[in-house]
């Protein structure tokens, strides 16, 4: 078939470009996009991460591994890791099993379930920036949270919450699981979906209660999603910047700067200040991402049990 | 066989009862925002927890809409201008891309395929931007919304891309056979042939992207710092919040935040499908 086309085509245009070469045309903003755009600017933070640089020709030096050196000592980088593990760890803890609870219970196919989960998953589609004007506003220290607390009981005085780290970051937190836990929700669904139902007849006839299900079926015929779901819900949250950027600015004084906005307040121009060593920029970034790699090669390793588990 | 109903009924009121929680945390915060644009400045400031504003206005939109310093009205047309443009080149890249990456044979496929697919995870962060300025102010776009939709086209939406490539992977070879016979070029197979038939997936992706663009922060906040003219709804919301006036100014704030809420919200309820059939597609393939 292949070689009569071929025949065909030669016979009836001798000048048309051969299809590999319109593959080559079709993609080709791409490849060069890839070297422009992802390789070229790889090799650059390489290689610039051995150079004072800060933005101006004439002052900027070779340096050796001293941006690196720096970096293992600079207290504020590493402060801003365990704020992203915090984060992270608070994160996690709440937003996976109410993502869990959730789709199990929308999974059970009761009345008004595909509403219920539309409206769960509404949060997901507003931009976090927007996230973050709502957050800073409800939880403002005039704001309407406080008179909601105060009304029910629970508090006596306004609190203030942005001006400490701890409640900053519950706030923050709490923001950011309302805005993501409808996605991971939507993924247990699928997952859900995938467990035969006939498992839970059988586990029906032999007597064994919901609950005793939940755990006994459900938890261990998902392990493997979960495993990945968990995988995509933990690189996500370690790599959250912008929001804590709009919502606290890592205010009060820095304490709640993940890396990711640390990265980018002190070093990203229109948010660092002007003469800022772009060298040592490239440093960090050179280590989060080792860092980065480092945890997902770790997680990968110890959750590999969970890949067959049935 | 009683005591299993009873334990259903039990089962079904708390399954309820969580339903309502969750749905009211989630919809109070937005409901709160759009109720507040309508409150005068001092009512949003004296009287917070006055869910319902005692007189409706619409003084904050028109204050918004027609301010020098916050022109709401010339932001919603750049958010606009910005997102369509967007769309359409996500669209363009992302079906011809996912075509090539299904039906073409060429020598390197595989070999860029693993590449392209690489690139999710290839990339330095937000440092790399000093690069991409350097590249785009060659060509003079580094300074507007222009460059961003410019690096659009070069770039390759690699889930979007997986999402095409499956579905034309399930098309019938035939097809393309048949329109080969007929004289069509591997280009004109995919205008003519293919292209019509991406329909459905072409609607997913569309939805996706439009939230992606009028969502996005970061990047066109970069590429508008020396063109506050084309700050879009997202830049010029936090630049308020950010200044000093912000503050001071939650009542302009609530209406730029409600007129960049509201576009997303109403897609979002006439599609809600598409959004969450791109998810799963995304989730089983990508």
């Amino acid at each position: 078939m292949s070689t009569i086309t071929k025949t065909i085509n030669k016979n009836k245009s001798p000048k048309r470009l051969s299809d590999s070469t319109q593959c080559y045309l079709l993609i080709s903003l791409q490849i060069i996009g890839f070297l422009v755009f992802t390789i070229y600017p790889i090799i650059w933070a390489v290689s610039k991460s051995w150079f004072y640089y800060n933005g101006v020709d004439a002052e900027t030096s070779f340096v050796g591994w001293e941006n690196f050196a720096i970096a293992f000592s600079d207290a504020k980088y590493w402060s801003s890791w365990i704020v992203t593990f915090k984060f992270t760890f608070y994160k996690i803890i709440i937003e996976i099993p109410l993502a869990l609870v959730l789709a199990t219970l929308l999974s059970k196919g009761r009345k008004g379930s595909n509403a219920f989960r539309s409206i769960f998953y509404l949060p997901n589609i507003i931009s976090v920036a927007i996230v973050g004007v709502m957050v800073s506003n409800l939880f403002d220290y005039f704001g309407v949270m406080n008179k909601i607390l105060s009304a029910l009981g629970l508090v006596k005085n306004p609190i203030d919450w942005f001006a400490n780290s701890s409640t900053s970051l519950g706030v923050l937190v709490a923001g950011s699981t309302w805005s993501s836990f409808g996605i991971n929700m939507l993924y247990f669904c699928a997952a859900l979906n995938n467990v035969p139902k006939d498992m839970y007849e059988a586990a029906d006839i032999d007597g064994a209660g919901k609950i005793r299900q939940f755990f006994n079926i459900t938890i261990p015929m998902i392990a493997p999603v979960a495993s990945t779901i968990l995988l995509l819900a933990i690189n996500g949250t370690l790599h959250v910047g912008e929001y804590i950027l709009v919502t606290t600015g890592g205010g009060p004084a820095g304490t709640t700067n993940t890396v990711g906005s640390y990265l980018i307040d002190a070093f990203v121009p229109g948010f660092a200040d002007t003469a800022v060593n772009i060298g040592y920029g490239c440093a960090l970034a050179l280590i989060t991402t080792v860092i980065y790699s480092v945890i997902a090669v770790i997680y990968s390793k110890s959750t590999k049990k969970l890949q067959n588990i049935y | 066989m009683h005591s299993v109903k009873k334990t259903n009924f039990i089962t079904g009121i708390f399954t309820y009862l969580v339903f309502i929680c969750v749905t009211v945390v989630v919809v109070f915060p937005l409901l709160y925002v759009i109720l507040s644009s309508f409150k005068s400045n001092m009512e949003i400031m004296a009287y917070p927890d006055r869910y319902f504003p005692k007189e409706f206005t619409f003084d904050n939109y028109i204050q918004a809409w027609n301010s020098d310093s916050f022109n709401v009205g010339r932001m919603f047309f750049n958010s606009l201008w910005f997102t369509c443009c967007m769309v359409f080149v996500t669209l363009l890249t992302s079906s011809i891309s996912g075509y090539v990456f299904a039906r073409g044979e060429f020598k390197l496929k595989k070999v860029f395929f693993a590449i392209f697919s690489a690139l999710m995870f290839m990339s330095l962060g937000s440092i790399t931007i000093y690069p991409k300025f350097e590249v785009l102010s060659m060509l003079g776009l580094n300074k507007s919304l222009w460059g961003l939709i410019v690096m659009q086209c070069f770039g390759i939406p690699v889930v979007n891309m997986y999402m095409v490539r499956s579905f034309v992977n399930t098309l019938p070879k035939e097809l393309d056979e048949a329109a080969r016979i007929d004289g069509c070029s591997f280009t004109g197979i995919f205008f003519r042939i293919i292209l019509p038939l991406l329909k459905p997936t072409l609607a997913t992706l569309a939805i996706l992207s439009f939230q992606q663009s009028w969502n996005s922060y970061l990047m066109p906040t970069l590429f508008t710092m020396s063109r506050p003219d084309q700050q879009t709804l997202i830049v010029g919301i936090i630049a308020l919040k950010n200044s000093g006036e912000g503050a001071a100014a939650w009542n302009l704030m609530f209406a730029a935040t409600s007129i960049a809420l509201v576009p997303v919200l109403v897609v979002y309820a006439i599609f809600s499908r598409y959004f969450t059939a791109g998810i799963t597609a995304g989730a089983v393939k990508g």
